[in-house]
C-alpha cells in the first residue's frame, strides 16, 4: 500500500494525458487495477481526451482567405508594398507545402447534419412548448380527457399516423389531461399533457421528422426544464417537464413502449 | 491520492512547438512574422474553434487575436511564438468571456454548435458540445491546451502566466464536471419489448 499511497491525481492526469515514463505508468496502472473507482475515472478522461480531439481535429485547416486574414490585421497600419510582397511570397510557398502535404484540401462543407438541426429543434419547441402551455390554467388543451378517443384520431389524421394512441401514464401517477396540435418544426404536430394529483404537469410531444432518420440516442437537454427525446424513424419524440429526472426518464420510457414504432 | 506536492513529478512537460519552423539568424531566408503566424493558422483555428461555441466565434476569435498579434509584435521577446499566439488567443477569449456575461447572449450561436467536421454520432457531438459550454472558460482552456494541443502542464502554466497548481486545479475541474455532465445516466437507453 505504500507504493500506491504515493499516486497523486496530478499524476493520473499526467498518465491520461501521456505525459509519464514507462516506469511511471506501469506504477500507475497496477495501482489503478488496484483501485476500480479511480480506474473506472480515468477511462472516463481518456474517453473525453478521444472525443474532444476528434471534434476539433476537423478544424486544424487552412482557409482561402488565410492571406487575407493577416493581410487585414496588418492593415491599419499600412501594409507597405514591401511587406505585402514578401508575405505574398511565403504564402505562396506555404501554399507549395501545403498542396503537397494535403493541408490545404478545399474546405469540405460535407452534408449538412439534418439530423443534428432537427435534435436541436425538436427538444426547444418542447421545451417552448411546455411553458407556454403548461402555466395554463383554463386553456392548457384543445381536447380535453373526456373527448380522448376523438383527441387521438384528430392528431393522427393531422400527424399522419394510423392508429396514435395517447400514451397512458396513470401507472405513474399522470393522468390525461388533454391535448393540443401546434407546430413542429414547422408541420403539424402533437402535444399531450398530464398532471399528477399534485397538479405537476408535464407535456408529450410528437414531431414529423421530414429528414426520416432514426438516432439512438435520447437524452437530457440541460436547463431549467428538461426534455428526454428521441427520433424513431420520421418521429422525434420529447418528454417535457419540471418533475425530477427520474420520473421523466421513466414517463419517457413509458411513452417508448407505448408509441407504435 | 496526495494533492499538491506531485507537480514536482518528472515529465509533466511536452512543447508540441518543438517543430516549429526555424527563424531568426540560423534561416537562410529569415521566416518573416507574417509568413511565420500564416503557417500557423490552422493550430490557432482549432484552438480558437475549442475555446468557443460555434464556427463563427472561433474565426471571430482567430482574426481578433491575428489583429492583436500584429499590432503587439514589438512585445515577442523571440522565442515561443506559438504559445505566444496561444497565449494572446487565451487571454482575448477570456476578456471577451467576462463581458459576455454580463450581456449573456445564447440562441443563435448556440444552435450551431459544434457541426462543422466533426465526427460521429451528432447527438453524442451535441452532448459534448452542451457539457463543453457549462464549463469556466478558463478550465475550459486548459483542457483544451493539454488534451487539443498537446501541451504539458509546465508549458501551459508558463504560457498563460499561472502557477502550476492553478493548471492542475483547472485541468481536474474541468475532468470531473464533463465526467458528470457526460455520465451515461444521462442517456436513456429505450427497449421496447418485441
Amino acid at each position: 500500500m505504500n507504493e500506491e499511497a504515493r499516486v497523486s491525481e496530478a499524476e493520473l492526469h499526467a498518465y491520461v494525458d501521456g505525459l509519464l515514463d514507462e516506469a511511471e505508468r506501469a506504477r500507475i496502472e497496477s495501482w489503478l487495477a488496484a483501485n476500480p473507482d479511480a480506474a473506472a475515472m480515468i477511462a472516463d478522461w481518456k474517453t473525453q481526451n478521444d472525443r474532444i480531439r476528434a471534434a476539433f481535429a476537423g478544424h486544424a485547416k487552412s482557409m482561402e482567405n488565410d492571406v487575407r486574414l493577416i493581410a487585414r490585421g496588418a492593415a491599419p497600419k499600412k501594409t507597405s508594398s514591401a511587406r505585402r510582397l514578401q508575405l505574398a511570397g511565403a504564402a505562396a510557398a506555404i501554399f507549395a507545402i501545403g498542396a503537397l502535404s494535403g493541408h490545404f484540401a478545399p474546405r469540405l462543407l460535407g452534408q449538412p447534419q439534418i439530423e443534428l438541426t432537427y435534435a436541436e429543434i425538436l427538444p426547444k419547441e418542447a421545451q417552448t412548448a411546455f411553458l407556454v402551455y403548461a402555466g395554463e390554467v383554463r386553456h392548457p388543451v384543445e381536447v380535453f380527457a373526456e373527448e380522448e378517443a376523438h383527441l387521438a384520431t384528430w392528431l393522427g389524421k393531422r400527424l399522419a399516423i394510423d392508429d396514435l394512441k395517447v400514451p397512458n401514464l396513470q401507472r405513474l401517477g399522470f393522468k390525461l389531461v388533454g391535448g393540443r396540435l401546434l407546430p413542429v418544426d414547422g408541420q403539424p404536430g402533437a402535444m399531450f399533457m398530464y398532471e399528477d394529483q399534485a397538479g405537476e404537469r408535464l407535456t408529450v410531444l410528437l414531431g414529423r421528422n421530414s429528414q426520416n432518420r432514426t438516432t439512438s440516442f435520447r437524452f437530457a437537454s440541460v436547463g431549467e426544464v428538461e426534455t428526454f427525446y428521441w427520433i424513431d424513424g420520421d418521429l422525434g419524440y420529447a418528454v417535457t417537464g419540471e418533475v425530477p429526472r427520474d420520473v421523466l426518464r421513466q414517463v419517457a420510457e413509458e411513452c417508448y413502449r407505448q408509441f407504435p414504432s | 491520492m496526495s494533492p499538491a506536492t506531485a507537480w514536482a513529478v518528472s515529465g509533466m512537460s511536452r512543447n508540441p512547438d518543438e517543430a516549429e519552423p526555424a527563424h531568426g539568424a540560423a534561416a537562410s531566408a529569415p521566416v518573416s512574422f507574417e509568413a511565420h503566424m500564416l503557417a500557423l493558422l490552422p493550430s490557432l483555428r482549432r484552438y480558437s474553434r475549442s475555446l468557443t461555441r460555434s464556427d463563427s466565434e472561433g474565426e471571430d476569435l482567430l482574426q481578433d487575436c491575428v489583429e492583436k498579434a500584429l499590432s503587439s509584435r514589438a512585445q515577442w521577446r523571440g522565442v515561443n511564438f506559438k504559445s505566444w499566439l496561444y497565449r494572446i488567443m487565451t487571454n482575448l477569449h477570456l476578456n471577451r468571456r467576462r463581458t459576455l456575461r454580463r450581456h449573456p447572449s445564447v440562441g443563435i450561436e448556440e444552435a450551431e454548435a459544434m457541426t462543422a467536421g466533426g465526427p460521429g454520432d451528432p447527438l453524442e457531438m451535441k452532448r459534448l458540445s452542451l457539457a463543453l459550454e457549462a464549463l469556466p472558460a478558463d478550465a475550459r482552456a486548459v483542457l483544451m491546451l493539454v488534451a487539443v494541443e498537446g501541451y504539458g502542464y509546465r508549458e501551459v502554466a508558463e504560457m498563460l502566466e499561472i502557477p502550476i497548481g492553478t493548471v492542475m486545479s483547472r485541468l481536474s475541474r474541468a475532468r470531473q464536471m464533463l465526467r458528470e455532465q457526460l455520465a451515461e445516466e444521462n442517456v436513456i437507453h429505450l427497449r421496447r419489448p418485441r
